[in-house]
């Protein structure tokens, strides 16, 4: 009997013992989670002189629950995003304040992954059961507005007699709102493509980390790369010594969200995604083959970044073992808390004859179906927002309203600067499309196979373009 | 007609016979309780089986996208478009060499595990909880924790391997070994409930056979061959049934330590084929006419399982 308890709870120990490791390993993420920002009035000024190109970091938070009820008033606004960073943290906050301000009008907010948040939004809306509005990327407009669950937002905009300035939006951001001569959303931000640097690196291989000395050519790239990829005898990937099997320090990642990547590069070589009237896909023009190959030329004849599947980006940024990673405005915040890891923002590398960027739209969508004091709820919210954009850009995305970015400090926002300059400038955005999902489905599923050498550039493009045009075709 | 016996050549009348209604019977009321327990059950697989079924069969002849209001008959086109797209017989054989892969691994490991737990040893108990704790984990723990483990720059299995002088292995990144990585993690996850049917067929074969076995000089691998396995039969084909409609079925795994499919297709399978038809692509009518082709397939499999299993199966 005493043998049988003892057994019990050794075995319940045990038990417990692997439960709670398990838990450990699960509940923490690989990589911090990224922190939100704090209104500029709010950070305390700091005696020390933070050094341009280096980004102020705020004291972590407490990860955001999936759903958080915010305010107390008798007037509810549901609202669904996607934002699972520290940038879903920050308008959390920003919808806190605004609660504090509207005591009338309280906000439940659900966090879902962008994916599952489009399947959602697709289901609830055929129950019924929408949100009272919600926030995606303008890139979805298209889908939206062909399904007519969308309600025409002309009005809000001073053209239609609205709050919002039509010329404090750029031209392209202005044109992802817009659908069939209809606007359906109101900006948040412009978030997009850049490079972050480990500056150390950088230093260490004798090259400038002035953003304005960056290569303006493939081959000048390349080189760059070259220096910054190290083995682990300590040769540069010039050398002729160099172990391309033994690297110990990578100078690029080609598999960071290769899709933007290739977007951009296409259109540096002049490409398209869709023709002008978008009823054929172009990706595998020339253009499309050559920015392709370039990519696939880093990896397996340069050496200067690993194969795509099975590396870790992020992950080996924050280790110290890669020296540029192509990530986006959103990669701010979690750089900054990366210990040991100097870095800053560069913009997009330029591998073609023209710059160019990919960038997106964060926008304030609102069901055909709100109405009435809801719809007036949600409007309030919505202005309020836009109004405080100047807050949102802590969560390290580039406010929409071109005024608000002028007023950005170049000390406590260089990243956002800097990016926001080059989406103005040369920035591309997805393909319109109501099945654009769908098309970069397949093209991401390209882009996969040619960068781990399971399909040529032309193979991977031909294929992608054959299964996007016959979706293209069915609609 | 009464009951009536004879009895020392006189006739007796042993029981009047009554007339008793139909729904008075033993029989009927014994019936209707049963139904009754029963009734619950059969409403919830009316409605949320049979009738989903009947409707998904009738889709699968329609072009419909949810939330256009158009759905249009086309017949047989769903299911002609399916045969002729190479993703989906690409999906198909990833799917039956994981599954196939997977059954039989957990099947081995599921019998090795059992046989080892029946053994009179110490820690018999503690073991089988031990093999079995993993069964209990979602699938999203489970790919949050082997998507580290298999990293190849990062991950656990790989800094191991170093100690022997092997390189890294790029688990989840070679098409070359991504399926079989993803059915090693299902293999540790799932054995355990394979097992546990395993222990409960060990247990029931009569230990007077072993006995008898080793009277006759029989060694441990004869009476695994020959007494063992042949018992255990029908155990085996429940295992393999029901994991080869689980594994079938996969698709946790590759979304979730695969991030959808990588590389390219390589670990694509036939249910992250229709979630790309039904939920990215949101072509409904094409995703039920995926989902009635698996059924079927999995209908197919199981019969020859039965087929090739079930012969001679002792009870």
């Amino acid at each position: 009997m005493k043998n049988n308890v003892v057994k019990a709870i050794v075995g319940l120990v045990v038990v417990l013992a692997i439960v709670l490791g398990i838990w450990y390993a699960v509940g923490r993420p690989p990589a911090e989670e990224p922190v939100a920002g704090v209104p500029e009035e709010e950070v305390p000024v700091d005696e020390e002189v933070v050094p341009v190109g280096e980004e102020v970091v705020e004291e972590p938070v407490e990860e955001e629950p999936i759903i958080t009820e915010i305010g107390t008033g008798d007037l509810h606004v549901s609202f669904w995003n996607g934002l699972t960073g520290s940038d879903g943290v920050t308008l959390n906050e920003m919808l806190a304040q605004f609660a504090q301000d509207n005591p009338d009008i309280s906000i439940t907010v659900e966090i879902i992954a962008w994916d599952t948040l489009y399947m959602k939004l697709q289901t609830a809306f055929v129950a019924g059961t929408q949100p009272d509005m919600f926030l995606a990327h303008a890139s979805g407009v298209p889908m939206f507005a062909e399904f007519g669950v969308l309600r025409d937002l002309g009005d809000q905009f001073t053209s239609g007699g609205g709050w919002l300035a039509d010329d404090d939006i750029s031209e392209t951001t202005m044109y992802g709102l817009i659908w069939d001569g209809v606007k359906y959303a109101i900006p948040l931000d412009n978030h997009g493509r850049g490079l972050w640097i480990n500056t150390d690196m950088f230093e260490a291989a004798g090259i400038s980390t002035d953003p304005a000395t960056a290569p303006t050519t493939f081959e000048g790239w390349v080189e760059l790369f070259q220096k910054l990829t190290i083995d682990v005898n300590g040769n540069n990937a010039l050398s002729p010594d160099f172990d391309p099997a033994n690297v110990a320090q990578w100078g690029f990642a080609v598999g960071e969200w290769p899709n933007v990547n290739f977007m951009a590069a296409l259109a540096q070589h002049g490409g398209s995604f869709l023709s002008e009237d978008g009823t054929t896909v172009t990706i595998n023009s020339e253009a499309g083959i050559k920015a392709l190959q370039q990519v696939i030329d880093l990896v397996y004849e340069y050496n200067v970044s690993p194969p795509a599947a099975g590396f870790d980006s992020w992950a080996s940024f924050g280790g110290g073992t890669l020296a540029v990673i192509p990530t986006g405005t959103w990669f701010r915040n979690w750089a900054a808390l990366q210990e040991g890891i100097n870095s800053m923002a560069w913009p997009n590398w330029q591998q073609g004859p023209a710059p160019s960027t990919w960038f997106g739209t964060h926008a304030f969508m609102i069901p055909a179906a709100t109405e009435g004091e809801d719809l007036e709820a949600v409007t309030r919210v919505i202005q309020w927002v836009t109004e405080n954009q100047a807050w949102w850009a802590t969560s390290g995305q580039v406010p929409a309203l071109m005024s608000v970015q002028e007023t950005l400090s170049a000390e406590e926002f260089p990243s956002n600067i800097l990016l926001g300059q080059t989406f103005t400038e040369y920035g591309v955005q997805d393909p319109r499309s109501p099945i654009v999902r769908e098309m970069l489905t397949h093209l991401g599923v390209a882009l996969s196979e040619a960068l781990n050498d399971m399909k040529t550039a032309e193979q991977a493009l031909n294929d992608a373009a054959v299964l996007m045009q016959q979706a293209l075709d069915r609609q | 007609m009464a009951g009536i016996e004879t009895y020392q050549n006189k006739k007796v009348i042993l029981s009047k016979e009554r007339t008793v209604p139909f729904y008075l019977k033993l029989k009927t009321r014994e019936a209707v309780a049963a139904y009754i327990f029963l009734a619950p059950f059969l409403i919830f697989f009316s409605v949320f089986f049979i009738r989903a079924t009947i409707t998904s069969i009738r889709l699968s002849f329609f072009d419909w996208r949810l939330l256009r209001p158009d759905i249009t008959f086309i017949g047989f086109g769903n299911y002609i478009e399916l045969l002729n797209d190479s993703i989906w017989w690409s999906a198909v054989q990833n799917t039956l060499f994981f599954a196939i892969m997977t059954v039989i691994g957990a099947t081995i490991f599921g019998l090795a595990a059992a046989l080892a737990v029946t053994r009179p040893i110490r820690g018999g108990e503690f073991f089988r909880v031990l093999f079995y704790v993993p069964q209990l984990m979602s699938v999203g723990a489970i790919g949050l924790i082997w998507n580290w483990l298999l990293n190849t720059q990062f991950g656990t299995i790989n800094y191991f391997l170093s100690f022997f002088g092997i390189a890294s292995v790029n688990w989840l990144g070679n098409p070359d070994i991504v399926m079989q990585s993803l059915s090693m993690v299902t293999i540790w996850w799932t054995f355990g409930f394979p097992m546990l049917i395993y222990i409960a067929g060990l247990q029931n074969i009569p230990e007077q056979l072993y006995e008898a076995a080793r009277i006759d000089g029989a060694n441990a691998w004869q009476t695994l061959v020959y007494i063992t396995l042949p018992l255990l039969r029908p155990a085996i084909l429940f295992v393999m049934v029901t994991g080869f409609i689980g594994h079938f079925q996969v698709f946790g795994q590759p979304q979730i330590i695969t991030a959808g499919g990588g590389p390219g297709r390589a670990s694509w399978t036939v249910i992250i084929y229709l979630f790309q038809n039904a939920w990215v692509a949101f072509r409904m009518g094409f995703g039920t006419a995926i989902a009635m082709a698996i059924a079927m397939i999995m209908a197919v499999v199981t019969l020859i399982q039965f087929k090739l299993i079930n012969r001679n199966v002792e009870y």
